[in-house]
């Protein structure tokens, strides 16, 4: 076997573990299913029953959506004004941002849960909102892209805990990315572990691209203007006060990354795009995009 | 930034008890950003809301709606605009205005420059606070180089022009004496360190500090004088160009480009925007702060 063989080994060993956490809601893995359903087989009450299913979660959801980032008129009172309002597949991804909330456990990871949360959360709205700018990009697709892009952190923290405290520990203290931490302490990345976890979970393939190469565009394989665009947004977060809680990125030319051509061959529209405008408009969500994380984790009793 | 976690559920007009804002603010927020490059943020649309307020007073007009119309209908509507526009920046200019700016410039803009220069025979970085009003930019500027003086700009030698139309703003300017307002974000270490005491209320900068700076009147419309201003690694022009027309602004900038070393960077207010005024510059983010670049010689950019 070769060292990378090994390591992946290594990783999927751990990643068989994790299904067992308790932590995982019983709704997860139907909801995972129901994502990648094609959009004209889920129906309404389908949904309704699946946000309805846990109290504590329900719950959650409703208090999400009454945050000022979604931007209705009215805070709906029921699960299924909610899921009327939003639409389905909006609502679906709504949940599963509250059912990742339970699965990470606070106490045994080196990365603060909330530091983490808001840079996915931050990059999932960014995802969202940058494609609501191009036509014909699916919104909800791009917004579980960048909540889920970084989920190989949860892998790290939960299986290899030791290591990836001293990869953080190191990457406050050099000031460099995690990523890059990673790879000197351990070997391997969150790339490479939450590509694993989003194999088994099933994430649709788009996703797992987004997750296994959002730090190395050129190598994936598809769906590359998704992954061009998580990347993007990303960036934009670690520079803009949605990083991992210290400034590892000073400075971000997003124009001039590779990226953005790759994006701009796909979305003629993306020239278009008032890039301060959606920075200023970032930066005013930042507040909003904190709250709504301790919302997520204010209520949750098993988090202190 | 507020970040005091509130209960779940709270809504904040329970907390604040602010009447909701009229949409028709944001409309006009959307107006003056399209026409000036100043955005206004939502936590920040009070201001708005008052500097309209004030306007409406003065013009007698009693609705938003009808105020609306004074800035997109009327013929006088450009001469509305800009009043509304003073109203907006006025009282803004302090020193340290902007730590994210000062941030970037040290930790990661003089890196770059004092690293790209440093081969050069002559160890010289020049900086334009172009549209300096009373001066309290450039003074900012100049203190936060000499803190440098010592370590990342030893042996080097920095030149600050300051510039501005209004001949009373440079000679308050060359004065350097500011009070209580001016100073609210200056911290105790630079007033002590910078300046000197004239009475309890207003402080002077010392002639140190005053030694990096050549305050002179110039028009940024004037285009023989603009062609003089060469070799620049550095450009600071802040709510200046919100009042120019989409033409001279890009004129202005046109000429800030070419004022430009390559690898230097242009800097506009916080909330202040090129819109797509000029592409070779190029857009780069810093925590907090944006600014634009002229790409390297060796970047093969350009």
């Amino acid at each position: 076997m070769t060292t990378s063989a090994i390591i992946d080994a290594k990783i999927r060993e751990h990643v068989e573990q994790i299904e067992t956490t308790p932590a995982i809601p019983a709704v997860f893995v139907p909801l995972l299913k129901l994502l990648n359903a094609p959009p004209e087989q889920v129906n309404l009450e389908e949904v309704v029953k699946l946000v309805s299913y846990d109290n504590t979660i329900a719950a959650q959801c409703l208090r999400v959506v009454s945050s000022p980032l979604f931007g209705l008129a009215k805070t709906p009172e029921s699960i299924k004004g909610a899921v009327i309002s939003l639409g389905l597949r909006r609502v679906q991804t709504i949940l599963l941002t509250c059912c990742l909330g339970q699965v990470f456990p606070a106490k045994v990871l080196a990365l603060d849960p909330t530091v983490f949360w808001r840079h996915s959360l931050g990059c999932a709205m960014v995802c969202r909102k940058f494609s609501e700018k191009l036509s014909g990009a699916d919104r909800e697709k791009a917004y579980m892209a960048g909540l889920m892009h970084d989920i190989g952190f949860l892998v790290n923290g939960l299986a290899f805990p030791n290591e990836f405290a001293s990869a953080i520990k190191r990457a406050v203290q050099e000031q460099i990315s995690i990523e890059e931490a990673e790879r000197a302490t351990m070997g391997f990345t969150h790339c490479e572990s939450g590509r694993a976890l989003a194999e088994k979970w099933h994430l649709g393939e788009d996703i797992v691209q987004v997750i296994a190469h959002h730090h190395a565009l050129e190598q994936s394989e598809k769906a590359q203007p998704l992954v061009a665009l998580v990347h993007l947004s990303d960036l934009l977060c670690r520079v803009r006060g949605l990083g991992y809680g210290y400034y590892e990125r000073h400075k971000v030319d997003l124009v001039h990354d590779p990226a953005w051509a790759v994006l701009l061959k796909e979305y003629r529209d993306l020239e278009g795009v008032d890039l301060v405008r959606f920075t200023f408009e970032l930066d005013e969500a930042v507040d909003n995009i904190y709250e709504l994380v301790s919302t997520i984790f204010g209520s949750n009793p098993a988090r202190n | 930034m507020t970040t005091v976690a509130q209960p779940a559920i709270a809504k904040p007009a329970a907390i604040r008890t602010v009447e909701p804002i009229d949409p028709i603010y944001r409309q006009i927020r959307d107006l003056v950003y399209k026409v000036s490059g100043i955005f206004q943020l939502e936590e920040k649309l009070y201001l708005l809301v008052d500097g309209c307020g004030r306007r409406m007073k003065q013009l007698g007009v009693k609705t938003p709606r009808e105020y609306w119309d004074r800035l997109t209908a009327d013929s006088n509507r450009d001469a509305e605009l800009r009043q509304l526009l003073n109203e907006l920046t006025i009282g803004e200019t302090c020193l340290f205005r902007s730590p994210p700016q000062l941030d970037a410039l040290r930790k990661v803009i003089l890196p770059e420059l004092v690293a790209e220069k440093s081969k050069l025979v002559l160890k010289r970085l020049r900086i334009w606070s172009a549209g300096c009003s009373t001066g309290e930019e450039s003074y900012t500027l100049a203190m936060n180089m000499l803190e440098e003086s010592e370590h990342l700009l030893k042996g080097w030698t920095v030149e600050i022009l300051a510039t501005d139309l209004n001949d009373r703003s440079v000679e308050t300017a060359k004065a350097g004496i500011y009070g209580d307002y001016a100073l609210r974000s200056t911290t105790d270490y630079f007033k002590r360190k910078y300046f000197s005491v004239i009475d309890e209320k207003k402080l002077q900068v010392r002639p140190e500090v005053k030694k990096l700076i050549t305050f002179s009147r110039l028009n940024l419309q004037d285009n023989s004088k603009m062609l003089f201003m060469k070799g620049m690694d550095l450009i600071f022009c802040c709510n200046v160009l919100i009042y120019f027309d989409g033409p001279s602004k890009s004129k202005v900038v046109d000429h800030f480009y070419s004022n430009l070393n390559s690898g230097g960077y242009f800097f506009l207010g916080t909330s202040e925007s090129l819109l797509k005024l000029n592409d070779k510059f190029h857009l780069v983010h810093f925590p907090g702060a944006i600014a634009y670049w002229k790409p390297s010689l060796k970047s093969g950019k350009l």
